[in-house]
Order: C-alpha cells, then sequence, then structure tokens
C-alpha cells in the first residue's frame, strides 16, 4: 500500500474510530468536541492521493475498490473540509443539550458515507457507503425532536429508501449485464450500454440519484428536511450530502456519448428543476428554507451541465460538472453557518462579518464577475453555451441572484441580537472561514488541479474575455429582486415541499389498500378457509407436477 | 453412502449429548438442570464447528450408519452442508437462548425449583435434540418423527407461564401441525411402496414422475407448508408467536418453522424428479411472494409489538420459497446464488428473528406492555435491546452490511440474472414495507415517553446484550465475503462436482 492510498483508507477509517470510542461511555462525551478531526484524513487524500492506483482488496472472491480520480478528489476535498468547519461548529452551536452524543454518533455515519461515496470504486463499497450518507442523515434532522422535524425526517427516510430499492435493482441488473464476475464500477459502466435493460437501469440509476440531488419532482424532501435539521447539519446536507447524487451521476453514466437521448433528458430535468426551484423559493420567508430551494436550483443546473456534456460529448465533464459542484459545497455550506450566526451578532458587526460576507456569497451564484461562482459558471461555458440551453442558463443564472438576494433579505430580517453581543470564536471562524474558501478554492483551483496539468486555462483571461456575459444575469436578477420586494407580497405561498400536498392522496389510497389487505387476510385466518386452502394447494402442486412430468 | 465416513461419530454426539442431558437434566431437578443445559448447549456450539470444519475439510458430507446397516436396510445420518449449516445456527441462537432465560429461570440457592424452570431447561434440551434430528436425518420417516419432537418440544415452552390465552393459541398450532403431520405421512408411505426406502440420497435421481410419486411429493409439500405457515396457511402463527413467553417465540420463529423448510429442501431439490419440480417451483414461489407483500402489509398495520414480529416472521418464510424456482430452473451459476441465497436467509432470519423477539420480550417489560403507538421511553429504559431490534430490522430489510442484504442481493441478481424479474420486484417491495413497520417501532421508542405513562423499568444489561449478539451475529453474516459460505454448496445435487 503506497502513501496515497493510505490516506484513502485512512479517509474511511477516521469517523470509525471515532464512532467505535463512542462505545466506552468516558470517551463518548468527548467524541463531540472531536467531530472537526474526523474528515481531516479525507482533505489529505482528496490533496495528495488524486489519480493514485486504485486500492484493490481481493478477499476471497469479493473485491474492494477505492479508487480516487480528478473528479472525485475535487468533491471530497471541498466536502471534506465542509465536515470539519460543520463539525468544529456543531458542539458550539447545539450546546451542552443530552442528545449531543447521539447527534455525534448520527453525524458520523454520515460522514463516513459522504466521504465514503467520492473513494468507492466498486458496487459494493458504493451501495454501502451510500445507504450511510442516505439513512444515517435521518439522525441528523430529527435531532431537535420536533413534529416538523420528525416530519421531515420521516418523509427523507421513506423516499431514501425508495431511492435504496431504485439503485439495489439498478446494481444488481449491472452486475448481471458484467460478463465477468467484476463488480467494480468501471466494468458495470463500461457494459452498461451493451446490457438489453439498459433503458431500465439508466431510469434506476436516475431516479436514485436524482432523488438525492434534489431533482424534480423528487426534491419534495429537500426544503423539508434541510431547515428543520439543526444549523451545522443542514449545512452539510445541503452542501456536502446531495454530491452523492451527483458524484452517482457521474460515475455511472458512460461519458462516451453512448447514451442518446439521455443526455438532452437529463438536461431538460435539470433545466426544469432550476426554474421550478426559484419559482417556489422566492415564496419562502425562512432562510434556510430559500437557501435549500436555492440548492434544488444550483443541482439543477449542474445536473444540466452534465447532461448537455454527455449529449454533445465535451471533453472535460466531469472535471467541470464537479469544479461547479465543489463550488456548492462550499458556498452553501457556508450560508448555512451564516444563518446559524445571525441571530448571535449585533450591531454593525453584524453587517461587517456576516451580511456583506453573504452578500458577496449569494451573488456568486448568479455569476458575480469576482466571485468563486463566477469561476463555477466558466467551468461548465463548455457544456450551457449553445444555443436555447445558453439562453436558459444564462436566464435560470439571473433567477439564482433573484433567489439569493431574497433570501439576503430574509436573513437579514432574522432579529439581531443586541449591539454588543459577541459571537463565540468557533462559530465565526467556521463561517468566515468558509467563506474564504468558497470564493479562494475556486481561485486556486481553476488554472490548474495538479502540478503541469492545466485543464480550464488562464481564470483571468476567461473571466477578461466575456465580462458582460457574466455581469446581466446578475443586473436582471437585481432588478428582479427589486420588484419581489416591491410586489412580492401578492405571491401566493407555496408550502415547504411544494408537491408533497399531493402526496398525502396517495397516502390515503395505501391506508385503503393496507385496510383491505389486512380485511383480506382475517379471512383467510378462519378455519374453514384456512383447511380449504390446504386442500386446494395439494390439488394445484399434484395438477402443477403432473402438467410438468407430461 | 455405504459406509460411515471419517468424523460421523460426531453426528452421534451431536445428537446423543441434548438427549441425554434432557434425560439427566429431569432426574437432576432445578438448579442441576440449569448448569447442564448451559453446558451441553455451549458445547453444542462447539460439536456445530467441529461438524461443519469436518464436512468442509471433506468438500463431502459426512456420514454415519448406526450399527453399520447402510440403507435401505438400516438408517443414516448425514451432515451436508446445510444440515452442518443449519445445524450450527440453530446450536448458536439455542445457547444464546439459553443464556437470556438465565434470568427468568434460574433457581436460586435458598429456593425451592419450580416448574416453570425446570421444563425450560429440559425442554430447551428436547428441542436441540430434536432439531439436531431434524437437520442430520437421512430418513425422511426419521425426520417426520424429528419433525413431531420439535413440534411437542416447541409447545411446551410456548405453554411455559400456562396462560389460558397460551393454551389457545397452542393448540390451534397443535392441530393445524399434525393436520399437515398427516399429509407428510401419506406421502412418506406412497414413495415407500414405489421405492422400498425413504433415505432422500438413495431416493435423488431415482425417482420416478409418476403419479403415485407426484401425489406423494404434493402431500408432503402441503404439509410442510402448513407446518412452516406459508401464505394462506398461516392462521395458527402470529397468535402462537406472539402468544409464547420471549424466549419460546425466539425459537419458533427463529427455529422450528427453519426444520420444516430444510425438510421442504430434500423433498425437492433431492427426491423429486427435476421436469415436474421445475413446472410446480413457481406456484410454491409465488405463495412465498404473497405471504412477504401480505404479511409485511399486515405487520405494518398491527398494534402489539409481538404481533408485529410475528407477521414479519409469516413475510421472510415467504423469501425461503422464492429460492426454489431460481434453484431449479436456473443455470448453474445462477442456482449456486439463489441456493445460497436461500440459505443464508434462513440463517440471517434465524439470528435477527430471535434478536427480535427476545428485544420485543424486554421493551415490553420494561414498559409492561407492548402497544405499538405507545413504546415511548423504552430508548431510555432498554437501550441495547432497542437497538439490538433496529439492528434486526436492518438485516430483515436488506440494508447492508447484513446477512439479510446478502441473502436478498443474491436471490435478486439471480432472479434477474435467469429473467425472472418479478421475484426481483417481490423482493424489493418486501424490503420497503419491512422498512415500514421496523420504523414504525424504531420510532415509537426513541420518543418521549406520554407525560402520564408510568415510568419504564430499566432492565439488567445481561439479557440485552444476548439480544444484542444475536442482531450483530445477523448483521456480521454480511460481512463475510461469500466465498466462506462454500459450506452450503456441499453435498446439493447440481453443484458443481457433484451428483447429477
Amino acid at each position: 500500500m503506497t502513501g496515497a492510498q493510505g490516506l484513502m483508507v485512512l479517509t474511511l477509517a477516521a469517523p470509525l474510530a471515532l464512532l467505535l470510542a463512542c462505545l466506552w461511555p468516558a470517551p463518548r462525551r468527548r467524541v463531540p468536541g472531536l467531530l472537526w478531526l474526523a474528515p481531516l484524513p479525507g482533505l489529505l487524500a482528496a490533496l495528495f492521493a488524486a489519480g493514485a492506483p486504485p486500492l484493490v482488496m481481493d478477499g476471497a472472491g469479493l473485491r474492494l475498490t477505492l479508487a480516487l480520480d480528478a473528479p472525485s478528489a475535487l468533491l471530497l476535498g471541498a466536502a471534506a473540509l465542509l465536515w470539519s468547519a460543520a463539525g468544529a461548529y456543531a458542539p458550539a452551536y447545539l450546546g451542552r443539550q443530552a442528545g449531543l452524543e447521539r447527534f455525534a454518533v448520527w453525524w458520523l455515519v454520515t460522514l463516513w458515507g459522504s466521504l465514503g461515496v467520492f473513494l468507492a470504486g466498486d458496487l459494493v463499497t458504493f451501495y454501502l457507503t451510500f445507504a450511510a450518507v442516505s439513512l444515517a442523515a435521518f439522525g441528523l434532522i430529527v435531532q431537535d425532536g420536533t413534529p416538523r422535524a420528525r416530519r421531515a425526517g420521516e418523509i427523507t427516510l421513506l423516499l431514501a429508501v425508495m431511492g435504496e430499492v431504485c439503485l439495489l435493482l439498478a446494481f444488481a441488473l449491472l452486475a448481471d449485464a458484467v460478463p465477468t464476475s467484476s463488480l467494480a464500477i468501471a466494468d458495470a459502466v463500461a457494459a452498461l450500454p451493451g446490457s438489453p435493460a439498459r433503458g431500465l437501469i439508466l431510469g434506476l440509476l436516475v431516479a436514485g440519484f436524482g432523488l438525492k440531488a434534489g431533482l424534480v419532482p423528487l426534491h419534495v424532501w429537500l426544503p423539508l428536511a434541510h431547515p428543520a435539521a439543526p444549523m451545522p447539519a443542514s449545512a452539510v446536507l445541503s452542501g456536502a450530502i446531495v454530491k452523492a447524487g451527483i458524484i452517482g451521476l457521474l460515475r455511472f453514466l458512460p461519458a462516451d456519448g453512448a447514451l442518446e437521448g439521455w443526455g438532452d433528458g437529463l438536461a431538460a430535468l435539470g433545466l426544469f428543476t432550476a426554474f421550478w426551484a426559484v419559482g417556489c423559493g422566492i415564496t419562502q420567508t425562512n432562510p434556510k428554507t430559500v437557501l435549500a430551494y436555492s440548492t434544488v436550483s444550483q443541482m439543477g443546473v449542474t445536473v444540466a451541465a452534465l447532461g448537455m456534456g454527455l449529449a454533445l460529448a465535451v471533453p472535460g465533464t466531469a472535471m467541470a460538472v464537479a469544479f461547479y459542484a465543489m463550488h456548492h459545497v462550499l458556498a452553501k455550506g457556508a450560508l448555512f453557518l451564516a444563518v446559524g450566526l445571525a441571530g448571535a451578532v449585533g450591531g454593525a458587526r453584524r453587517t461587517g462579518l456576516l451580511l456583506l460576507p453573504a452578500l458577496f456569497l449569494a451573488l456568486g451564484f448568479g455569476g458575480l464577475p469576482g466571485s468563486g461562482g463566477a469561476l463555477a459558471k466558466l467551468a461548465v461555458k463548455p457544456q450551457l453555451d449553445a444555443g436555447l440551453v445558453g439562453a436558459l442558463a444564462a436566464l435560470s443564472a439571473a433567477g439564482s441572484t433573484l433567489l439569493m438576494l431574497h433570501f439576503i433579505r430574509r436573513l437579514a430580517s432574522l432579529p439581531p441580537a443586541d449591539a454588543t453581543a459577541r459571537p463565540s470564536w468557533v462559530p465565526l471562524l467556521a463561517w468566515l472561514g468558509m467563506a474564504g474558501a468558497a470564493v479562494l478554492g475556486p481561485w486556486v483551483l481553476f488554472g490548474a488541479i495538479g502540478p503541469g496539468d492545466p485543464w480550464l486555462g488562464d481564470s483571468w483571461e476567461a473571466l477578461a474575455k466575456d465580462p458582460v456575459g457574466l455581469l446581466w444575469p446578475v443586473l436582471l436578477g437585481a432588478v428582479l429582486a427589486l420588484l419581489l420586494g416591491r410586489w412580492g407580497g401578492h405571491l401566493p405561498t407555496v408550502p415547504e415541499g411544494d408537491l408533497l400536498v399531493l402526496a398525502g392522496r396517495v397516502g390515503r389510497g395505501g391506508a385503503i389498500i393496507g385496510a383491505a389487505v389486512s380485511h383480506l387476510e382475517k379471512r383467510l385466518r378462519a378455519w374453514p378457509t384456512a383447511g380449504l386452502a390446504l386442500l386446494v394447494l395439494v390439488l394445484a402442486l399434484f395438477g402443477a407436477l403432473l402438467a410438468g412430468a407430461g | 453412502m455405504t459406509a460411515t465416513t471419517p468424523a460421523g461419530w460426531l453426528l452421534v454426539v451431536a445428537l446423543v449429548l441434548p438427549v441425554a442431558g434432557m434425560l439427566l437434566a429431569f432426574v437432576l431437578g432445578g438448579r442441576a438442570a440449569e448448569r447442564l443445559a448451559l453446558l451441553l448447549l455451549g458445547l453444542g456450539v462447539g460439536v456445530g464447528v467441529a461438524v461443519s470444519a469436518a464436512v468442509l475439510r471433506m468438500g463431502a458430507p459426512i456420514v454415519y450408519l448406526p450399527g453399520g446397516w447402510a440403507p435401505p436396510l438400516g438408517l443414516a445420518l448425514v451432515a451436508d452442508g446445510v444440515a452442518a449449516a443449519m445445524l450450527l445456527t440453530t446450536a448458536l441462537v439455542l445457547f444464546a437462548v439459553a443464556l437470556f432465560g438465565r434470568a427468568a429461570h434460574a433457581t436460586p440457592p435458598d429456593q425451592a425449583e419450580t416448574r416453570a424452570a425446570l421444563a425450560y431447561w429440559c425442554f430447551l434440551l428436547a428441542l436441540a435434540g430434536s432439531l439436531a434430528a431434524a437437520f442430520l436425518g437421512g430418513d425422511l420417516f426419521n425426520l417426520f418423527v424429528a419433525l413431531e419432537m420439535l413440534t411437542f418440544a416447541a409447545l411446551s415452552l410456548a405453554c411455559l407461564e400456562g396462560k389460558p390465552s397460551q393454551f389457545r393459541s397452542e393448540l390451534r398450532y397443535l392441530l393445524f401441525a399434525l393436520i399437515g403431520s398427516v399429509l407428510y405421512l401419506l406421502g412418506t408411505a406412497l414413495l415407500y411402496g414405489g421405492y422400498g426406502t425413504l433415505d432422500f440420497r438413495l431416493l435423488a435421481g431415482r425417482t420416478r414422475a409418476d403419479l403415485p410419486t407426484l401425489l406423494a411429493a404434493a402431500l408432503m409439500t402441503a404439509g410442510l407448508a402448513a407446518k412452516m405457515a406459508l401464505f394462506p396457511l398461516h392462521l395458527w402463527l402470529p397468535p402462537a408467536h406472539a402468544g409464547a413467553p420471549p424466549a419460546a417465540s425466539a425459537l419458533l420463529s427463529g427455529l422450528v418453522v427453519k426444520a420444516a423448510f430444510v425438510l421442504l429442501l430434500r423433498v425437492w431439490i433431492w427426491v423429486l424428479p427435476p421436469l415436474p419440480a421445475m413446472a410446480a417451483a413457481p406456484l410454491l414461489a409465488a405463495l412465498g411472494a404473497a405471504a412477504i407483500l401480505v404479511g409485511s402489509l399486515v405487520a405494518l398495520r398491527q398494534a402489539r409489538l409481538k404481533l408485529l414480529v410475528a407477521y414479519s416472521t409469516v413475510a421472510q418464510i415467504g423469501y425461503l420459497f422464492l429460492m426454489l424456482p431460481l434453484v431449479l430452473s436456473g443455470a448453474a451459476e445462477t442456482a449456486s446464488h439463489a441456493w445460497l441465497g436461500g440459505l443464508l436467509q434462513a440463517g440471517s432470519h434465524a439470528f435477527a428473528k430471535a434478536a427480535m423477539f427476545l428485544a420485543a420480550g424486554l421493551i415490553a417489560t420494561a414498559l409492561g406492555h407492548d402497544r405499538v403507538t405507545a413504546l415511548g421511553g423504552a430508548g431510555q429504559a432498554v437501550p441495547r435491546a432497542v437497538f439490538a431490534f433496529g439492528l434486526a430490522g436492518l438485516s430483515l430489510m436488506g440494508i447492508p452490511p447484513s446477512g439479510g442484504f446478502t441473502a436478498k442481493w443474491l436471490l435478486l441478481t439471480s432472479a434477474l440474472g435467469d429473467g425472472q424479474w418479478w421475484w426481483a420486484a417481490v423482493i424489493l417491495g418486501g424490503g420497503l414495507l419491512t422498512g415500514g413497520y421496523v420504523y414504525r417501532v424504531l420510532a415509537g421508542t426513541i420518543a418521549a415517553p406520554p407525560g402520564d405513562a408510568p415510568r419504564p423499568r430499566p432492565l439488567p444489561h445481561g439479557p440485552q446484550n444476548v439480544a444484542l449478539g444475536l442482531a450483530l451475529i445477523s448483521v456480521a453474516l454480511g460481512l463475510l465475503p461469500l466465498a466462506s459460505f462454500g459450506l452450503v454448496q456441499i453435498g446439493r445435487p447440481g453443484a458443481l462436482g457433484a451428483l447429477p
């Protein structure tokens, strides 16, 4: 095992080691204070292990593979950074409450899965880590124990399990399509275009991963869960956890243009999601809900870029999409941390330390020149440049600006602390550190991701090429935001989770079926029916056996 | 097949130890019975390991011919892969349940022995003996006798508390099991008339697809299905398993139904000619699928925790039947995957369901009731039991890493590989419904107790740890690499390198 491979193993081992420590009462009390340490090996792995040869652990008949290519490393690094900042933020935010240790356990399991999906190189490891990040997030969402949090958690869990079912079936079909007994993702993806069940597999993959990434109409859990969770958990949910869906799409969809139709379909779905979420988001009053809708919208843009990249077979699509998503990890995570501080800072400090940096990050989502978001937009420009798609993408950037300015307005309207209140320095540092990373990270990484491996060119040059193209969506968004501020009161209110109102009907239908089945089962449990059933079974078996013999 | 193999004596030990122990315990009474049972059931684990190791080492079934008489004249004891694996599973679950029962059925030095305690330890040994006989018997009539002994030992454990409601529901169980026995017995008579032997290894490959054989198979299968509570013949299972004391429920749901399952495999995989079996297997699998869907849906709507767990057994038994069409009609690789998947389901369900019933019993004891809607506070009172319930639930749902996941994954991939995708849909749908009822329980237990409820009573860690240990085993089965389950393929007709 080389050092780089050792880092990959350590990434997965560190959260597990802390989990193990939770078995004993004395170390368990110290674990919440150490949460920020657990993701650090992941950060190191992202920095030093990208592109290292995959680590294959060949147990008898079961090959586990850990691999880290450049796009995964980008996402792994950003996610690890956010997990670390949020992990430092969490104990301070939650205080000494009784459930803190339980929260830490859920946190570590989710963290393990969240970082693991970026490293998994085979179907089994991927499914395992994906299940961990999907299901354990439930514990983070219901931490507050309120009925609202519980409902959000239950809906999330239900949808997460349905997503798991989709993925399990897709993986089973993929494993069946691979001619050898290999379970490596690379082999599965290579076998996908030739599989007779190709359409079904792709549909299941898009459903399973789209659910995690929040593609409409599978996004309904996101605007419920992200606001209901405690602030640091919201940050990782919106920043890091939804990226499990993005990395899944990146990993499993063959990039070589073998999927005619699917790329366009994904792009259409992504753009629709981007606009839908803006429309729902601007009617929300809770700044966290606005942020959650912004996440849905941004993931829509990400998927649209991926879809167009697949449809047009643009080289370097995976890297560009990962870059876009990486900026979202950092910026969205940072903004959630900011919401948590809004009630703890007062006076001029509030404007200087909180609102102004937040405004800069927020405008970055629309592509304000100079922000990290502008570079993210540039990165996916080759994918989202053509004709109608280009216009729609620019319009969605204007929509993002509108939504994020709405967020800033809602953030500023939160009741401030009195002017003398000083926030404790750990959360403040976590927020400012993440904000800094969201701006500087893209600048550092845009030009080169490895020594001598420039992949997008010079960032300054790229920015200078078309400053107007970047600026007009921001300006349009700002004008729209002014209009929204003036007449926004006339907009209808959309409940959190918009389409979820339709689910009530499905639930009632399910209850009716359940009652009918229970009734039927009760009838079958009567002695005469059971005796008759036994007789019929003998005859039916005899008949079937005879038919087979004849 | 004609001589005792090396290590054949182990099979005699596996049978004689619990039976002799039971007789001795009955004579010695109370405290001695407890010690003897714990000792012998502990040794049983060792014997189980030794038998599995011997089968694995030889790569072939180990056989013991009592008195040196070879079938068809004599009776053989046979441990092939299935038998060895089930013997080991049984030994572990039995030992765990014995440890669990120490809290309720100990006889302290200064007290007179109670009838219930003596009966508990004696019948635990009787159950161990009859299970060993049911797995190791080579003769279909002997297996029937073992199954009858098993029914009576299990009944006695289930009625240990002597409540009228228990007698009522166990009587229902007894009646239905007896009807099943009659059908099975009729079948064996027909087979004996046709072939002059009931040794399943002698019958393998020699049976004809004629009327008496097929009628015999239909009768025996229906009888065994009644004993396994295959939907819609499950009327007796929910009250019997839910009404029994937790230790007995764990054994009934975890182990007793599996003995009939092994017998069913003997009939379908060994005795029946392949063509008719292939044609009729989908019928059984369809009933299994119905069991999964209906059982899970009804479990989801139960008001009592133990009934919920019992209906979960109805559903999980359904998965065992899904393997039949896949093993019988699949290509060699599909068949071997489905076979392993089915047996892994039997094993992991044994551990998980035993853990679940023990945990449900502890939760009910701590709260003083087992209403699913009022489980609040159990998480604080018996945290390990709740955790055990959750882990066992993950295994039943098929969430990785767990034995249940590996089992369902294998069944799923073989169903898809064989083009029988409808079984895959059932497996996935069942997992979703299972998740629903497991969540209902877990969400209830971690909620705060209602204000007016009496405070739940914290219980000692010992029994909780037993439940947790069983749940952990069911999870750990999923962490073993698949190749380490090569054991269960040994001696299977159609397996590579075995009889055709």
